[in-house]
């Protein structure tokens, strides 16, 4: 039993567990209603599609924000505070989030991010060749994506929306192509936004993209790890307040660490950066889901770990290297 | 005049809908309009103007607020005007219209916009409202709606308890009766119709319809009527949104997604 005591086995259980609160949630607890979801603001891809979840990603309300609210700065003149308060209330709600867990929402609870490792589970299973990790031109030339994302369709075109400049259907743009809503509604039994609309040019696009995209994000899964994750826009949300956040990747490798590329075997994001040498320094990269796979894989006593605040949670040893190396053969038989 | 002959014409359109059951529904006069749009807290087009139809002069009315308070409503003819919202979500109309051996009964939800009242719409559907009582289970979501082709679950309650083996009859006004018999705990399902007819492309290009769910019940001579109604909107899905279509584009995904583990496996090594 003891060989299974592991951050990654740890991680499983909280994953799932979270899986099935934000995916049911509203079956189990009283969530049902939006006045009693958990934050209305969560910084991870909790789908507010899902009439049966129990909380819903910071996302969707910033796009209704920017197309109803404030964009009535530009439409009735309205006053700052009236066009920015709801914005501020779930950037604020994301900031107090990223400060307790930081992005942990990520690897630990996002419901997408479990989806995706649960099929890349699969696929080593079903013998697909796995690719170790993307190359650096790829990751270099991926990594603006979930910026663009972001800028225009979380915040730019539904503010235009707002103004009048496009149709309704770029109000939420965002939500209509994203993965999670396909899946989250989809593992309630709810086929409904499986669709192709002919509402329009642009509602066609929409609709088409987010299938497509669906349907890629499952089979590369099947051999690139995370393959959504890199071009999610949480992660740039996240990114804002991660300097706050009370849980964060040290290293310090100043002595101990040979630059052995253990860590970015194991990292799921393929972030070349975390090999690079500090000292006693929070390497948490603006893609990191702090998965915890580098410190389980470094093989040097306290170079990599992770801390809360002052305290150190886990770090890593040769001991647990052997350990989970040793489940790593075995997994993959 | 203008309001009589919009009455009148409400009254034509709704003719054999609802027939003999107290209950509410929109009133789209201007005057409703223009209310709801200096008000606030309406959706675009709303009106803040209900009738009581097959009221009588005995007829009440009450509005329970998000924060469960109440607050009286004040009829003219059989109609109402609702309050400028205080705060934001779930609000319901009740309305009464008892005698000595009647008691009828009409429950309406609205969801408005404004300060959040921080009370659990939970609270606000559980409350008992009349004796015989249609209860949502649940209500439809703030930001969500009651779709035709979709299936929704009732619970009759009577006197604070459920009420099993009852019939309930769903209305709309291009569907006939349909009847539903409620179960050991007073649950029900109803499948909403999709009788949307002349239909445009868009969603916000078709306006909604009414269904009306009834129930009768006698208890020591005593005969309850109660009725839900609740705006019903069209189904994209049903229309110009195609399923079969969406599962293709899923499907070609996925093959672009294969194509590129084909083009990379020669490059790729089991993760070690």
């Amino acid at each position: 039993m003891d060989k299974f005591l592991t951050v990654t086995a740890l991680r499983r259980v909280v994953q799932l567990t979270a899986f099935v609160f934000f995916v049911y949630g509203a079956m189990i607890f009283a969530t049902f209603y939006t006045d009693d979801k958990l934050t209305q603001a969560l910084p991870a891809l909790s789908c507010a599609y899902d009439m049966k979840g129990g909380d819903y990603c910071a996302l969707i309300p910033l796009q209704h924000q920017m197309d109803h609210r404030v964009s009535t700065l530009f439409t009735q003149n309205a006053g700052a505070m009236e066009a920015f308060m709801g914005t501020l209330i779930t950037i604020g709600t994301v900031a107090l989030l990223i400060l307790i867990l930081n992005k942990a929402f990520c690897g630990w609870l996002c419901p997408l991010g479990f989806f995706q490792e649960t099929i890349t589970m699969i696929g080593t299973k079903l013998g697909f060749t796995q690719l170790t990790s993307l190359s650096r031109e790829t990751i270099t030339k991926i990594r603006p994506i979930k910026w663009f994302i972001f800028l225009f369709l979380v915040l730019i075109l539904p503010l235009l929306t707002g103004i009048g400049f496009l149709g309704h259907e770029w109000g939420n743009p965002y939500c209509s192509i994203c993965p999670s809503r396909i899946m989250t509604t989809a593992m309630t039994g709810d086929m409904s936004q499986v669709y192709i609309s002919q509402a329009n040019g642009g509602y066609f696009a929409l609709s088409l993209i987010a299938d497509l995209l669906f349907g890629l994000m499952i089979a590369l899964a099947l051999f690139v790890r995370q393959p959504f994750c890199r071009i999610c826009p949480i992660l740039p949300m996240q990114t804002l307040f991660k300097k706050i956040g009370l849980l964060r990747l040290v290293k310090n490798g100043s002595s101990s660490c040979e630059s052995c590329g253990n860590c970015i075997k194991a990292c799921p994001m393929d972030i070349y950066e975390i090999q690079d040498q500090a000292e006693n320094r929070n390497i948490t990269h603006s893609d990191c889901t702090l998965c915890g796979r580098c410190v389980e894989f470094c093989p040097h006593d306290g170079v990599m770990s992770f801390k809360y605040g002052p305290l150190t949670l886990y770090s890593s040893s040769k001991e647990r290297f052997k350990k989970r190396t040793k489940i790593d053969k075995w997994w993959k038989g | 005049m203008k309001k009589i002959l919009f009455s009148l014409l409400l009254g034509v359109s709704l003719w054999g809908y609802g027939e003999g059951v107290l209950y509410w529904t929109p009133h789209g006069c201007d005057e409703g309009k223009t209310t709801a749009s200096k008000h606030g807290g309406h959706g675009k087009g709303e009106s803040a103007m209900f009738a009581l139809m097959n009221s009588d002069a005995n007829a009440s009315a009450h509005l329970i607020l998000p924060d469960l308070s109440e607050k009286a409503l004040t009829f003219t003819l059989n109609t109402i005007m609702l309050p400028k919202p205080s705060m934001g979500g779930y609000y319901a109309m009740v309305a009464e219209v008892s005698t000595a051996t009647r008691v009828q009964s009409a429950i309406r939800y609205l969801s408005l916009q404004g300060r959040p009242a921080k009370v659990s719409p939970t609270l606000l559907i559980a409350l008992s409202k009349t004796a015989l009582e249609i209860v949502p289970d649940p209500l439809h979501r703030e930001h969500d709606r009651y779709t035709a082709s979709k299936s929704y679950r009732f619970i009759l309650m009577f006197q604070n308890k459920p009420l099993k083996n009852a019939t309930v009859t769903l209305e709309t006004h291009k569907t006939p009766i349909q009847n539903y018999m409620s179960d050991e705990r007073g649950s029900f399902t109803i499948t909403l119709p999709n009788d949307f007819t002349n239909v445009r492309v868009g969603r916000s290009e078709n306006k909604p319809s009414e269904f009306l769910l009834s129930v009768h019940h006698n208890d020591n001579f005593t005969a309850y009527t109660s009725t839900f109604s609740m705006p019903y909107h069209i189904n994209p899905n049903d229309f110009w949104q195609s399923q079969s279509w969406g599962i293709g584009a899923i499907f070609l995904g996925f093959l672009g997604g294969i194509f590129l583990y084909r083009r990379h496996k020669k490059q790729g090594v089991s993760r070690g």
